[in-house]
């Protein structure tokens, strides 16, 4: 009985922990999704892309890993530019349905381009969090992840104050709930747009950062289990909603690694979506989000 | 010759993908999960014919019924999620289509092969058109009278009072409601519907490649099932059948860039999508069409 | 405006598809026409474009020797090249427009195993029976090593290794030189075909034979990231063997795992796929220790300057996937000077069932590192497929080294 009990303790560590990158990744979807109401599936291709452009100055002129850092990010943010303006900005306005296809293209565009340039080879982060997990007692703790946990934590309190006690907070909010209105008492609906975008970008650029350290080697295919799990932590958690996105992110991740230890990863996947499935029926506006759309 | 039988054979079942995406979406439901249908369809038919020994139209036509009743049953709980929800659940109704596929091992020794779903190792040896001495030319035929059919069908469900109905709940669900239209009914009926389409795209494509597995409906082809209706326009019938024929024609002839290809194509849809926001046949081309016809008929009238 | 333009690029696209398949009369115009499908995109790109480095060697070794000796006359090679980025329809356009647009005398290729299964699928599976309408059209492939896909038709041969029998000597040496190692755990992709039937057809069994206890078997995904749970598993079966039958980003990622959580096997064991330059890039020295079966290491003088100059000329790694490539083009070379072949295109069809004839009755051919045997149509097991030589190789400070060798070979 404790054997089976130490097993789902362990489980639920390692999952809650997990579950800090979906939040952190669902954060960032949900930015998109539900504040700026744009359907950008190139945001999954846009992190992977930055965490490759992090791979220049590691290899190439062996720089220190907070360079790395701040490559991710700023290359995150450049892409992101990219994908604003060949996505967004020009879409003639009218059909709703136009940028999601054109972040499809961007999706394929990017993937193929780090494909290309790449070779298809692994390449590797290292971890500047170690490499050996830490004993808890009986359990053993992955310190990536929970040095991941914590930086994610920190990063959301951050954002919480960004979003409630800032005046950017206040005008972002206020564009997500009416924008016509925002217009009207002086918020700047473009420059709002603008800059939710590069924030998210950013917030990719970090999350992919953190993401790529805990990697064996990089895969392109990380793009399309990004965007996966971004979409299904937006929904459970509701659109739109940051403390739903870190729930649902959380959830998500305690639930995958039960599923995983007791029944292995086809089910694993398959319970992902049927949780999914589960709140789209029941509870469609997610664990906090507003009434859907 | 048998290169452009092979491209257009291809189209043709891609057609059909994109005519089930449409079918569903013309009811303002967008759904990232056809393949999941026409992965029911390959795998359903599949077995019939080199299983069980059942000829390939009656097989054709249970994969489609398997797939249509799967459609009928995801209609439901799709009712109550719209928009990117929507698209976000028939996404994963596919993949979980294809994770069960994935798992699901139902094998015989038939003439000393192993044949029938095999989990990850597929499902092989579906090679009913081949031993029969069909011709690609032949095949090709079939393909496109099963277009032509569904087309044909589409294009007198939109002009019938049906159709109607589906365009009203996609304008605006809660006045076709009032209007007295029972939106339910007519969103799970073009579920179902997409459903039999995409089965019957299924259930052509695994007799014509002889193998199915699960890794041909994963995510890209529900991207690009989803991208067809899309890019084509979603005016009318014309428009999957267009961006399927011109998506599958720019895989085939940008292979002179070789590992270019794909970031071309990418960039090609980027930029498609922004000259034709509306899709390639818009609603705007249309009336522009119509305008014509309707022009040299007022002329022809009036002389 | 933008209607001109549009209309213009769908012409133009037009033209694209058109443009292959010029016509010439190869004989004549003194080439002979030789093709190759691989994942030159995608996942796999790494070894298809090995594969297409080490077959652009060849033909350019070939021709700079003077070219293929055709009814008297010298014809130089000539090679068309798809890419079918690992999936199984694009392998199926491209293997007709090989055939029949190109009109080429066989294909090399491919490179996955799930597009080897259609791409056979449709060729013909009862030779001269015009009731059978399959492609008839010759594959010689170098990389697709899923056991048994030659049998699907008797136009499929394949220079490929035997996993089984691969598996079979690696374990009854690691039983020889490690009695004392009784235990085994697996660990493998249960969605990744290759995987799959690699453990079920070649390591199982040969554990099975060699008196093994499986203690415990894990599975991941082919693009899997996280093995924690799989690892914490493995660990509390703490097995002497640990058998990771996983392509390169999973070996990776699994093997720090592995190291994160104090695994520590006695011995590992990996899948021949691993075999190559590519994980010692991504993983390094995570992975020393590593023993892999493979069919080429360069030992000997002839395979060290082969591998340099395709890595030097085609950036093109040298390992079992891509080395076939190489030899099977001078395997054919071979055939056709004696196989009488017209080379023309009224005559390809019989052209390609002379060659594919005298390839099922080759026998012994020369490889790079030694003699390679395909076997007949009508070999039970294995036919169309080759035995050869198999060495297994240790991966040791971010190189791999021979661990073991034929004794034949030293």
């Amino acid at each position: 009985m404790t054997d089976l009990l130490l097993d789902v303790t362990q489980q639920l560590i390692n999952g809650l922990m997990y579950g800090a990158f979906y939040a952190i990744i669902g954060i960032g979807f949900t930015l998109f999704f539900g504040v700026m109401k744009k359907f950008n599936l190139a945001y999954g291709p846009t992190i992977m892309a930055g965490i490759y452009l992090g791979l220049i100055p590691l290899y190439l002129f062996k720089m220190p890993m907070w360079v790395v850092f701040l490559t991710c990010v700023a290359g995150a943010i450049v892409i992101g530019f990219i994908v604003e303006l060949a996505c967004f900005r020009f879409i003639r306005k009218g059909h709703e349905l136009a940028p999601l296809i054109t972040t499809i293209g961007m999706l394929i565009l990017i993937q193929e381009t780090v494909v290309t340039i790449t070779h298809a080879l692994p390449y590797e982060y290292p971890n500047i969090f170690g490499d050996e997990s830490l004993d808890l007692g009986p359990f053993l703790v992955r310190p990536d992840y929970l040095a991941i946990f914590i930086t994610g934590v920190g990063f959301v309190a951050l954002l919480y104050l960004l979003v409630n006690r800032t005046r950017f907070g206040r005008a972002m909010r206020a564009v997500a709930e009416n924008p016509a209105a925002a217009q009207l008492l002086g918020v700047s609906v473009k420059r709002m747009n603008m800059l939710t975008f590069t924030l998210s970008s950013a917030l990719g650029g970090v999350s992919g950062f953190l993401v790529a350290m805990t990697f064996g080697a990089l895969q392109p295919g990380i793009a399309g289990w990004m965007t996966i799990k971004g979409l299904v932590v937006i929904v459970i958690g509701g659109v739109g909603s940051i403390p739903g996105a870190i729930l649902a992110g959380l959830l998500l991740g305690v639930v995958e690694f039960q599923a995983m230890w007791f029944l292995g990863f086809t089910y694993r996947d398959i319970l992902a979506f049927l949780l999914l499935f589960a709140f789209l029926v029941l509870r469609p506006s997610g664990l906090m989000g507003k009434p859907a759309v | 010759m048998e290169y452009y039988v092979a491209v257009l054979s291809i189209i043709g079942i891609h057609m059909l993908l994109g005519l089930s995406v449409y079918l569903v979406a013309i009811t303002g439901q967008l759904s990232f999960g056809q393949q999941g249908f026409y992965a029911i369809g390959a795998y359903f038919a599949g077995m019939c014919t080199a299983l069980w020994g059942i000829p390939l139209f009656p097989a054709i036509l249970v994969g489609m019924a398997a797939a249509g009743v799967m459609g009928f049953l995801v209609g439901f709980p799709c009712l109550r999620v719209k928009g990117l929800y929507l698209g976000i659940a028939t996404l994963g109704f596919g993949e979980i289509v294809r994770l069960v596929f994935l798992n699901i091992k139902y094998t015989k020794m038939i003439g000393g092969k192993l044949v029938g779903p095999n989990g990850a190792e597929g499902f092989r040896h579906v090679s009913y058109i081949y031993d029969r001495g069909m011709t690609q030319v032949q095949y090709l035929g079939i393909i496109y009278a099963a277009v032509l059919v569904v087309a044909i069908l589409i294009f007198l469900l939109e002009r019938s009072k049906l159709g109607v109905k589906f365009r009203a709940v996609e304008e605006d669900e809660m006045a076709a409601a009032m209007a007295g239209i029972n939106v339910t009914a007519v969103k799970v009926f073009a579920f179902t519907m997409g459903g039999f389409v995409a089965g019957l795209g299924g259930a052509l494509f695994v007799h014509y490649s002889t193998y199915i597995d699960h890794e041909i409906v994963a995510l890209p082809l529900a991207f690009s099932s989803a991208i067809y209706p899309l890019l084509g326009g979603l005016g009318s019938v014309w428009g999957p059948i267009l961006g399927a024929a011109v998506l599958i024609f720019l895989t085939e002839s940008l292979r002179v860039l070789h590992e270019f290809r794909m970031i071309i194509y990418g960039a090609l849809i980027i930029l498609m999508m922004t000259f034709r926001p509306r899709g390639l046949i818009d609603e705007a081309f249309l009336r522009r069409l119509r305008g014509l016809r309707r022009r040299r008929a007022a002329a022809s009238a009036a002389t | 405006m933008k209607r001109v333009i549009r209309i213009a690029s769908g012409l133009l696209s037009l033209l694209l598809v058109l443009a292959p398949g010029g016509v010439g009369a190869f004989q004549e115009e003194g080439t002979l026409r030789i093709g190759g499908m691989w994942a030159l995109s995608g996942p796999a790109a790494y070894i298809g474009s090995s594969s297409n480095g080490l077959s652009s060697l060849a033909v350019d070794e070939v021709n700079e020797a003077g070219g293929v000796m055709v009814e008297g006359k010298r014809v130089k090679l000539v090679k068309y090249v798809y890419d079918d980025a690992c999936k199984a329809e694009e392998g199926l356009t491209v293997v007709r427009r090989l055939a029949d647009a190109d009109k080429v005398l066989f294909s090399l290729g491919p490179t996955c195993s799930n597009v080897a299964e259609p791409v056979f699928g449709i060729l013909q599976k009862r030779l001269g029976d015009a009731s059978d309408t399959g492609l008839q059209f010759l594959f010689f492939t170098d990389t697709a090593i899923k056991f048994g896909l030659a049998k699907i038709s008797p136009w499929a041969f394949r220079n490929v290794g035997n996993e089984p029998q691969m598996f079979d000597l690696t374990f009854k040496l690691v039983k020889e030189k490690f009695p004392d190692l009784k235990t085994v755990s697996v660990a493998y992709e249960s969605d990744f075909a290759h995987s799959v039937s690699t453990w079920k057809g070649a390591v199982k069994p040969a554990l099975d034979k060699h008196g093994y206890q499986v203690t415990e078997v894990v599975e991941w995904r082919f693009e899997d990231t996280e093995f924690g749970a799989q690892t914490t598993k493995l660990r509390k079966a703490n097995a002497d063997i640990l058998v990771m039958l996983s392509h390169t980003f999973t070996t990776c990622g699994s093997v720090k795992e592995l190291k994160r959580q104090r695994v520590k096997a006695k011995l590992m064991v990996g899948i021949t796929s691993t075999a190559n330059t590519e994980t010692m890039t991504g993983c390094g020295q995570a992975v020393d220790g590593l023993i892999i079966p493979t069919n080429f290491a360069a030992i000997n003088p002839k395979a060290k300057a082969v591998a340099e100059k395709a890595w030097t000329k085609y950036k093109a790694d040298s390992n079992l996937h891509s080395v076939p490539a190489y030899e099977n083009i001078y395997a054919i070379k071979g055939i056709v000077e004696k196989a009488g072949i017209k080379n023309r295109p009224e005559t390809l069809l019989q052209d390609r069932r002379k060659v594919r004839d005298a390839l099922a009755k080759l026998g012994t051919f020369q490889g790079l590192i030694g003699p390679i045997k395909m076997n007949g149509d009508d070999d039970p097991v294995k036919p169309r497929d080759v035995d050869k030589a198999i060495i297994l190789v240790q991966a040791k400070g971010g190189q791999w080294t021979i661990w073991w060798q034929p004794p034949e070979m030293k």
